[in-house]
């Protein structure tokens, strides 16, 4: 047989990105379901007709822009901005929310900026982002979790956008933006008249918890490492424990925080994207430190419930500078560690 | 046991050890022919002493080392050199070399040997001596001459055996730690003599417990025996990890401390042997014999006797092959090392050299398959594995841009090129080969800036030189100078009353000047009447231009207009004072234009009186009255005439007109 030449190692772990991007799949289904669960079948719906959509703009523009289509589709990066995105959109999105904000993720903020591996920014959040700005109402239609609607009932207003009687009266404000939106109530006051806020707490602490899970299946199978979203959650913690202790009725409590909104699905799936991220393990702390932070800041003071999309979209930005001044030491850089002589 | 440091990143990849490490080691045949080239090891080249023809005896030295960091070559048997010519080395890229080319008689005859029966008695210089002379090089891969290391400046408090064969696939260490324990443990004894009996750490990983348990054992022996007179020497089992047997790698693991970037390990008081170095110290030392044989496995799933063989450096690939039952057909790539930093080879004839540890003849699919790279996603895992703690993603974007300067500022230089990065990586990407590209990039820059700046230097001593010629000739010429002065000097003081004759020429010329200006005074009215009329026209024309410039000024309310108000004034005064000096010297030379127009005027009034009266006489009806006007006017037009006439002549008579006659 004629011998080749190639540069070494000629082994390989054999690890493919496509098994890291169904990982991360695999990881969403607990929180999935759990969303389902309480919010009915609007998720599911959205997470197909993302999918779809998101596959079929991917190998629209790959065929435009003269690449190979079918291993850049298998590669299953398209349908992680496409889970991300339908998972982040409330239940009662149309269906052309939908498509706008898949097709800006994928079309402009991933390929227009070079594919997979060249996007400075989430193409999830991105995506997310131009739909909370420019449909503002479409965004808040989170259904009421003690509302259930038939399968038939919420495909018909997905894609026709009418229903039995006012949309408002299937609607609910989410726990955050009862939160936010106190009319100058306290805390204690908006628990005690509203009993929203605690439905929608419980409702979604139990979706945080399951995407804590998927979360820690993706750490203990070495996805990404625990730094980015470990520092997230004690950014985001450590600011709310803090203004909490001192204003109570004003402040939520950190598990609050950390229990609500899309705290969770942001801290392991979407804080952890490893292409808009820091690289080195130190800027992914400083990293993750800078989404809870904005997130804090944005939750309490900003005109928008929830904060994920920018607080992330701004960290992005500084992704390069925060590489910039975390570049590790590399071996034999370091100060002159401590003699073994005595340790025999 | 000494504490075991651990080391940042690494990786696991299936070991397939047992592939070759279930057989003894088994000595190979004699091949008919044996291939050696003159550069096995880092450094100089050897250079040939033998010629085709000359017959050579097994352990003759047929090549010397050539400087300090080059190593001698034997004959790893007897036989004829048929001869010395380009050969294909083993090479990645097939480069080739100069070899000695040996046809072996099958004799196998040695030369006089002259072993030493108490190494103890020996002292330090005769013991290098030894080890110099018999060629011993790094036996790990990179081929070091061992002799070096074992000299070195700084003292040493670590002598680190290396014998942790961390590369998959590879068992020649192993091998011969089972096997050879004692001479290995002499070898070690040697270099901590050498060394200035530092104490010694063996690193071994986990995954070679038979080897462990006999080296545990001799070690064991020895320190009971004579644990007062000898430093100590340790058996440290190491976890299984690539790349543990990396030599910065091992001192960490073993140590806790790291080899500063840029430095050696003896610069933190380590020196790092391999096993099979310490056991070619041994031979060299206690048999006499030089390195001309060595261990190398023959593995992969292709090789139908997979094990170590004990090989004559300079045993064709294929002879050992061949012997080692590889089935060719079955492999489409030879690996020469370990899956993970070795290199392919293309042609099998190329020889086994002191540093060849593996023949790797894996099946298809035993090695990575040939994929196509993908786009990477910047998922860090090769972060995680380098053990030299760079970001090869980052430095992957950086060669892939040919941005080498920022490259080198990740620490490019720092790459072991382990291969650990390119094993992790998700997509697929040949990191190593990148690093390799930019490193040779930036080794050829630096290499062209090297010649740019041996151009400038040598571009401005040349400036400098012509300058500095320049400046002789100058200085030169004033000493000449001076010495004339000082002469003249001389001589005048020797003959005060003798003129200088140069002040006397100046004397001359300047009298015959001032005679000369006396002549011709008289000569210049004219021009300084000439030169009088022209300075007062150009004032005036001056004075017109500013003038006009003043009134556009002035139309235009320009801000200028004060500062040519002053100059008009300015020009007024010196057009003024032309005029006055002009006429004054008109005067004084007796000119007067106004006088000779007036008379002009006066003489052509007369005539055309003159002639209007006659023609008004040949009309008129009274002829008598006209008559008398006509008399009249002729004896005017005379005067007139006669007035110029005067004042003509009167002209001529002045200084100017004698000039300008």
């Amino acid at each position: 047989m004629a011998l080749i030449t190639l540069s070494s190692p000629h082994h390989h772990s054999l690890s493919k990105t496509s098994r890291i991007m169904a990982l991360v799949l695999l990881a969403t289904l607990p929180g999935l379901a759990v969303q389902s669960y309480f919010y009915g079948y609007g998720t599911l719906i959205n997470l197909v007709w993302a999918s779809a959509l998101a596959l079929a703009f991917e190998a629209l523009i790959l065929r435009l822009r003269g690449r190979p289509v079918a291993p850049y589709l298998l590669d299953g990066s398209a349908l992680v901005t496409a889970f991300l995105l339908a998972l982040a959109l409330p239940p009662f999105s149309p269906w052309w929310l939908t498509l706008v904000g898949v097709s800006f993720s994928i079309v402009f903020a991933k390929h227009l900026y070079g594919g997979l591996g060249s996007n400075p920014f989430n193409p999830a959040m991105v995506g997310y982002a131009l739909l909370l700005i420019a449909f503002p109402v479409s965004m808040t239609q989170w259904a009421g979790t003690e509302i259930t609607l038939t399968f038939g009932q919420q495909w018909h207003w997905f894609w026709l956008e009418s229903i039995n009687g006012d949309i408002d009266a299937y609607t609910r404000a989410t726990a955050l933006d009862i939160m936010r939106h106190t009319k100058g109530l306290t805390l204690s006051e908006v628990a005690n008249s509203n009993p929203d806020l605690a439905l929608g707490l419980t409702a979604s602490m139990w979706v945080n918890l399951a995407y804590l899970l998927g979360g820690i299946a993706l750490l203990v199978t070495k996805v990404f490492t625990w730094h980015a979203p470990v520092a997230m959650l004690v950014g985001l913690g450590f600011c709310a424990a803090l203004f909490h202790m001192g204003e109570p009725d004003l402040y939520p409590s950190a598990s609050q925080h950390l229990l609500t909104g899309a705290t969770m699905l942001s801290a392991f799936f979407i804080v952890t994207d490893p292409v808009s991220g820091a690289t080195s393990r130190k800027g992914k702390l400083v990293f993750g430190l800078g989404v809870g932070i904005l997130v804090f800041i944005i939750r309490s003071y900003g005109s928008y419930p929830d904060a994920f999309a920018f607080a992330i979209l701004l960290m992005n930005l500084s992704a390069p500078l925060i590489d910039t001044y975390t570049k590790p030491k590399a071996y034999g850089h370091k100060p002159k560690a401590p003699s073994s002589q005595g340790s025999n | 046991m000494s504490k075991i440091w651990d080391f940042h990143g690494g990786v696991h990849p299936v070991e397939n050890k047992a592939q070759s490490n279930q057989m003894p080691i088994v000595t190979m045949a004699i091949p008919k022919q044996l291939i050696l080239p003159l550069n096995q090891h880092i450094g100089k080249p050897a250079k040939a002493i033998v010629e085709p023809g000359d017959y050579v005896l097994k352990g003759q030295l047929i090549a010397c080392a050539q400087g300090f960091v080059s190593a001698n070559i034997h004959a790893p048997s007897s036989g004829q050199v048929s001869a010395i010519e380009l050969r294909t080395l083993p090479h990645q890229s097939a480069l080739t070399g100069t070899c000695i080319v040996i046809d072996t008689d099958g004799k196998d005859q040695w030369i006089a040997l002259s072993p030493t029966l108490e190494p103890e008695s020996l002292s330090n210089s005769d013991l290098l001596h030894i080890i110099q002379a018999a060629g011993i090089t790094g036996m790990g891969g990179a081929g070091f001459p061992s002799v070096v290391k074992l000299q070195p400046k700084a003292k040493i408090h670590t002598l680190v055996i290396n014998g942790a064969e961390c590369e998959p696939y590879i068992t020649s260490d192993d091998r011969l730690m089972r096997e050879y324990a004692d001479e290995m443990i002499k070898g070690i004894q040697l270099a901590q003599k050498l060394l200035g009996q530092p104490r010694c750490l063996i690193g071994i990983e986990d995954n070679k417990p038979e080897a462990i348990a006999v080296l545990t054992q001799v070690v064991g022996l020895l320190s009971k025996n004579s644990a007062s007179t000898h430093p100590s020497i340790e058996v440290c089992v190491i976890p299984t990890k690539y790349p543990s047997g990396g030599e910065k790698q091992l001192i960490e693991i073993l140590t806790g401390q790291q080899v500063p970037h840029g430095g050696i390990p003896a610069d933190i008081g380590i020196v790092c042997q391999n096993v099979g170095t310490v056991k070619a110290i041994s031979d060299a030392v206690m048999l006499g014999q030089p390195l001309i044989n060595r261990i190398t496995t023959v593995t992969g799933k292709a090789a139908a006797n997979a094990g170590n063989y004990e090989v004559l450096i300079g045993t064709k690939v294929s002879d050992l092959l061949a012997f080692a039952n590889v089935d060719m057909t079955k492999t489409s790539r030879l690996v020469m090392g370990g899956p993970m930093m070795g290199f392919t080879i293309q042609d099998t004839h190329t020889p086994i050299i002191k540093s060849s540890n593996c023949l790797l003849a894996a099946e298809d699919l035993e090695l990575a398959p040939v994929a196509n790279h993908h786009s990477c996603i910047r998922c860090g895992l090769c972060e995680v594995a380098c053990p030299a703690q760079l970001l090869p993603q980052q430095l992957f974007w950086f060669a892939k841009a040919e941005e080498f300067e920022k490259a080198q500022d990740h620490n490019l230089s720092d790459c072991i090129e382990c291969g650990a990065c390119a094993w992790v990586c998700p997509s697929q990407i040949p990191l190593v080969q990148y690093y390799r590209f930019a490193k040779g990039r930036v080794k050829d820059l630096a290499n062209e800036a090297h010649i740019a700046e041996l151009s400038r230097v040598r571009f401005e001593s040349r400036e400098q030189r012509l300058i500095d010629d320049k400046l002789a000739k100058e200085e030169k010429r004033k000493n000449r100078a001076a010495t004339a002065a000082a002469a003249q000097a001389e001589k005048r003081a020797a003959n005060p009353n003798a003129q200088d004759p140069i002040a006397a020429a100046m004397a001359r010329v300047n009298a015959q000047k001032q005679a000369k200006a006396m002549d011709a005074e008289p000569k210049s009215h004219t021009q300084k009447y000439k030169e009088l009329k022209t300075a007062a026209a150009i004032t005036r024309t001056k004075l017109n231009k500013t003038s006009k410039a003043l009134a556009n000024a002035l139309a235009k309310d320009h801000e200028l207009a004060q500062g040519l108000q002053t100059t008009v004034s300015e020009l007024t005064e010196k057009a003024m004072h032309a005029q006055a000096a002009l006429q004054a010297y008109e005067a004084k030379l007796g000119l007067d234009p106004e006088k000779e127009k007036t008379l002009q005027v006066d003489v052509a009034k007369a005539n055309a009186m003159v002639r209007k009266l006659e023609k008004a006489l040949a009309t008129a009806e009274e002829p008598k009255d006209v008559e008398a006007e006509l008399v009249k006017a002729r004896s005017s037009q005379t005067k007139a005439t006669d007035a110029l006439t005067n004042h003509q002549a009167n002209l001529k008579a002045s200084p100017i007109s004698a000039q300008e006659s």
